[in-house]
């Protein structure tokens, strides 16, 4: 345990330490969301446009800043590989189950903490637009989000695993953009239909972004969508695990 | 009892054979080190002495562990500074050292003590609160030995410590390693001919993943007919290119 502790804490320093972090997990995000909002206020009343309004918007905003934590383990995961630091470690009495939880459990924490701001902050903004958001609700949607964070975080371990660090955040920035974009975080999913619509169901972006919306408005129906959502986590952790030992028992063959 | 001990160790990777029937034995409190120009197998030795890659024949043992079946009591015993250096970067001189000790489960009040001994050691007083990324080259090489020396290894392995140093910090790197004879065993790789003269109780020149000649200086001066190591490295690997054409 101490081992996992001490390897998490260096992971939780060094990205709190490092200010693109805060730019992408935390500024771009608030941003989107206060310009969405913008957004949302000047689509007129007839169009019936209910996407932007803050109970809406906030479990999206929430979801698309999870993918940037994705992007930050990646990153880290990527960087320890390409130089000797991981090295180092292997010679240690450190294992790979060390290593995968000590990547997981800081980004979880830093996770929670965005998803808390990101809450916070729509509160705010609730109050300036005079859009009720349920309280409760965004508790809910902070818990129902658990396995969302755990999903992103695996997937950026697993592209940290496979690709150098050149390659990963690339690959990362398309998740990112295709992730939200599919996630109907910009669009309504159901208006659009058809086979867009197929694919956004197939994929697990819609599903996270879907349970913290439906988590947030207090909608029991949020139940369908997490146990989606957690089915993917799973299986993206489980993948991710096994990668990471069979490239962990590479290197040291 | 040997803190190292190699029998006929060979890698092989695909066609290439990096390290080739290599034996050698390294006494307990020597320092030892591995000479050799690039590319000679010096580094892969030392990852198969720690644990990081296993051979494809031969036999290693370090204190008595086998590098392959015992692989995990060998972590608990080797302490490494791989060639690169290996700190966090975003991390101050103190959490590095204190991550190495958490690693190695120290309790709060050893951990403590070890840190203070390291930057005693090391001089870095000055630098301890200091991120990674800000110091030198010196520093940092200074910072990535003390982490592998934190867990008060048996044995510890410096891969081509200063490499890349100018003279000055290379000349401190040697007082400190001076300061460790003696006390634990050391590998230490290295293609500075004066770097292995005044440190090494006992070298062995590497040559095509080969030992070509290993002994005391005076031994292999001897050997050689030479003086002085940089002749006598010259000498040697002429005679071992006219006998084995690879």
């Amino acid at each position: 345990m101490n081992k996992i502790f001490s390897f998490s804490k260096r992971i939780f320093l060094e990205i709190i330490r490092d200010p693109l972090s805060y730019i992408f997990c935390l500024g771009f995000p608030l941003i989107m969301l206060v310009v969405m909002t913008l957004v949302n206020d000047a689509v007129p009343e007839e169009a019936e446009m209910t996407l932007f309004e803050i109970n809406n918007l906030s479990g999206g905003i929430a979801v698309f800043g999870m993918a940037f934590l994705m992007m930050f383990t990646c990153l880290y995961a990527a960087k320890d590989r390409a130089g000797a630091f991981l090295t180092r470690l292997y010679a240690t009495p450190m294992k790979s189950g060390d290593f995968i939880a000590g990547y997981i459990f800081p980004t979880f924490v830093l996770a929670v903490l965005q998803s808390v701001i990101t809450f916070a902050a729509s509160f705010m903004i609730s109050l300036v637009t005079d859009v009720k958001i349920n309280v409760l609700g965004m508790f809910t949607a902070v818990l129902v989000l658990f396995p969302s964070m755990i999903m992103f975080i695996s997937l950026g371990l697993l592209l940290g695993t496979l690709f150098s660090e050149k390659a990963a955040p690339g690959l990362c920035s398309i998740i990112i953009s295709l992730g939200s974009f599919l996630g109907g975080i910009w669009f309504d999913v159901k208006g659009a239909g058809g086979v867009l619509e197929k694919i956004c169901n197939v994929l697990p972006f819609y599903h996270s972004v879907s349970a913290a919306r439906m988590a947030i408005n207090l909608n029991s129906d949020f139940i369908v969508h997490l146990l989606i959502t957690v089915g993917y986590a799973a299986a993206i952790t489980a993948v991710s695990v096994i990668v990471f030992k069979n490239k962990m028992r590479a290197d040291l063959s | 009892m040997n803190a190292i001990e190699t029998r006929q160790l060979t890698k092989k990777y695909k066609n290439k054979t990096a390290v080739d029937s290599l034996s050698l034995t390294v006494n307990e409190g020597e320092l030892f080190a591995l000479l050799g120009v690039n590319g000679e197998g010096k580094t892969t030795t030392v990852r198969m002495l720690t644990g990081l890659s296993a051979p494809t024949s031969g036999e290693c043992k370090v204190c008595g562990n086998d590098c392959v079946s015992e692989r995990g009591e060998i972590k608990k015993i080797v302490g490494i500074s791989p060639q690169d250096t290996a700190v966090a970067e975003n991390l101050t001189v103190f959490e590095n050292l204190r991550l190495i000790c958490g690693i190695y489960g120290h309790s709060k009040e050893e951990t403590d003590r070890k840190i203070f001994e390291m930057i005693r050691l090391f001089r870095m007083d000055e630098v301890k609160n200091f991120r990674a990324k800000t110091l030198s080259g010196g520093w940092k090489r200074k910072l990535s030995i003390a982490m592998a020396l934190i867990s008060e290894p048996k044995v510890l392995f410096l891969d081509e410590p200063t490499l890349g140093l100018d003279v000055l910090a290379r000349r401190e790197l040697w007082i400190v390693l001076e300061q460790l004879k003696g006390r634990i065993t050391i590998i230490l790789t290295t293609h500075y001919m004066e770097e292995a003269e005044r440190l090494a109780d006992k070298i062995a020149i590497m040559l095509s993943g080969r030992i070509a000649a290993s002994g005391t200086l005076s031994e292999l001066e001897m050997l050689s007919g030479k003086t002085g190591l940089e002749e006598t490295f010259v000498e040697i690997a002429e005679r071992f290119g006219k006998e084995n054409v690879r």
